[in-house]
């Protein structure tokens, strides 16, 4: 354990999307309460609160959640109170940080009327656009499950939102053809990835415990080859998001090429402090800036990943 | 979520359940409360990912103490734990209303955990109160001898009366004040059986992840059709607040 006051002169900012943040660390979405920010004070670069959708959803019916090794699935169903609420309490979100605000529509054009609502909002940095919540079945399974329906609403959102940065929030399935068809449509940066889709069984009751998205370290492996490989194929930035539960953890995805880094599950079960603790400790150890490390994987790059030859690449800018 | 890490002081055999205590000169711990638990591992376990909420079942200023069954993985590695990790108190204990007369306190199985802190606290206030505990079976029921005036029920009829622990508690008219933990069932049971605007808090036995709000999985239902967190808004309810 490294005392706070040896780690001050390690540089932990970076700037994503033109947005200067203090940290490289951010809450995935729907993973900390109001309750819980007196915890998170200091750690993060940016907030980001629950998803909003355009009118109150009272969530899924419980049991929804189960546990599984190193992980949980879980099957909430964006309970929230609704945008208007949302707004109207959004100033006890404020720790004097940037704030991103993740939402979600059933339909392409309830996506759009949320990033209108959320366009004139000085108190708003950013919005990430829930592309990918498992749990919600919208207008059928295939809405934004393929490059055509992200492309169709990051563009409608684009226009929607104003001078505001968009994130488009990916699903592992099919996230290099996505997170091109997303940047295409004007996509100021990608967050990667959601959790994946799984399914838990009761064998003694024969039921099906909870069938939703799975996160946690279990899936961080998945999460690192997907900000891997879509940060060799795209300009905008990526945010990495699954399964971080360390420092070195936050190191790893921002090497993959993120940007910032989501700290989501593993915030139930350790202290985020102790995550912005362990990567500044890293970056000490190496002599390192935040702001200097993503995309920095030294060696060869092994080549074909989805049929992409990743040495092939035009140069990125960031 | 921060976690404590504190030793085992002791660690008691109650039947088919276990009491461990442990030192706690952090927040001061309030009747009702809850601990997310488990058993030391670094930086967290990966399997048991997850902390294990359990009420408090006593506090004497300087020693706490947690009742719990061994029902898996997590609490089975808790059992042989020599150190274990904590946080905080959290949740909303019982609101204790002192003037309102006599207390019922109704606890079924592990949900009896509670009570004792529960009877500490009314104890020191002056608040006289008669407990009932309902068991499966004489296995579980052996926590009753920390309770030596409770009347005492089992479903198998192997210890006490036989039956629930309304049967234990038969009429709780008269009772100026309600106190309940255990399952669901239990609970929605006590809350008919007490008479309409008697004062009568529920604490309900719900998994949690985090403990503090933010995964959202240990949601009950509420008058008016909504889900709230009984990590945040309980694990002690008004029963008539809650929808069942």
């Amino acid at each position: 354990v490294v005392a706070r006051d040896e780690m001050s002169t390690v540089d932990l900012a970076v700037e994503l999307c033109g947005i200067p943040l203090r940290t490289p660390l951010m809450p995935a979405s729907g993973t900390l309460s109001k309750e819980a920010l007196g915890e998170v004070e200091g750690v993060y670069g940016a907030m980001l609160p629950k998803t909003t959708t355009p009118v109150a959803r009272t969530g899924n019916p419980p049991p929804r959640v189960a546990e599984t090794p190193a992980g949980m699935v879980n099957s909430i169903g964006l309970q929230n109170p609704g945008v208007e609420q949302f707004l109207r309490s959004l100033d006890s979100f404020d720790l004097g940080i940037p704030i991103f605000v993740s939402v979600a529509g059933d339909t392409t054009v309830e996506f759009a009327s949320l990033c209108e609502r959320l366009s004139g909002d000085d108190r708003i940095s950013a919005v990430e656009l829930n592309l990918s919540c498992p749990n919600v079945e919208c207008g059928g399974l295939a809405f934004c499950a393929g490059p055509s329906s992200v492309e169709e609403v990051v563009a409608i959102c684009r226009d929607a939102v104003g001078a505001k940065p968009i994130l488009a929030k990916l699903t592992n399935e099919g996230v290099v053809e996505n997170a091109r068809a997303a940047e295409a449509a004007g996509a100021d940066g990608l967050t990667v990835m959601n959790t994946i889709p799984a399914l838990t069984i009761d064998a003694k009751a024969r039921k099906v415990l909870v069938r939703g998205g799975l996160s946690g370290p279990a899936i961080k492996p998945v999460a690192l080859r997907a900000v891997y490989d879509v940060s060799g194929v795209v300009n905008v930035p990526v945010v990495g998001s699954g399964g971080v539960a360390s420092g070195t953890d936050v190191a790893e995805f921002m090497l993959a090429g993120a940007t910032a880094v989501q700290v989501g599950t593993t915030s139930f079960v350790r202290d985020p402090q102790e995550i912005l603790d362990e990567f500044t400790f890293y970056l000490e150890q190496n002599g390192l800036r935040a702001a200097e490390l993503t995309g920095t994987l030294r060696g060869p790059v092994p080549t074909v990943t989805n049929g992409l030859d990743r040495n092939s690449l035009r140069p990125k800018r960031r | 979520v921060k976690f404590y890490r504190v030793k085992v002081e002791e660690r008691t055999q109650l039947g088919s359940y276990i009491l461990l205590h442990y030192r706690w000169d952090g927040t001061p711990i309030q009747p009702g409360q809850f601990a997310m638990v488990r058993a030391a591992g670094y930086p967290a376990t990966l399997d048991p990912f997850l902390a294990r909420p359990f009420s408090f079942y006593d506090y004497d200023g300087e020693v706490a103490s947690l009742l719990f069954e061994v029902r898996g993985r997590g609490t089975a590695l808790l059992d042989l734990t020599p150190t274990m990790e904590v946080t905080v108190p959290l949740g909303k204990g019982f609101g204790i209303e002192p003037g309102l007369g006599r207390a019922a306190l109704l606890g079924g199985g592990i949900g009896v955990a509670p009570l004792k802190i529960l009877g500490r606290r009314l104890d020191a206030l002056g608040v006289p109160h008669d407990v009932f505990l309902g068991f499966a079976d004489a296995g579980s029921s052996v926590v009753a001898r920390e309770f030596p005036d409770a009347e005492v029920a089992t479903m198998d009829g192997s210890v006490g009366s036989h039956g629930t622990v309304l049967d234990a508690a038969g009429s709780l008219e008269g009772y100026g004040a309600i106190y309940s933990c255990g399952p669901n069932p239990m609970l929605a049971a006590v809350k008919l059986a007490a008479a309409e605007n008697t004062f009568c808090q529920l604490s309900v036995e719900e998994r949690m992840g985090c403990g503090n709000g933010s995964c959202n999985w240990c949601v009950v239902p509420v008058r008016g059709g909504n889900y709230v967190r009984s990590c945040i808004e309980g694990p002690v309810f008004d029963a008539e607040v809650l929808a069942w």
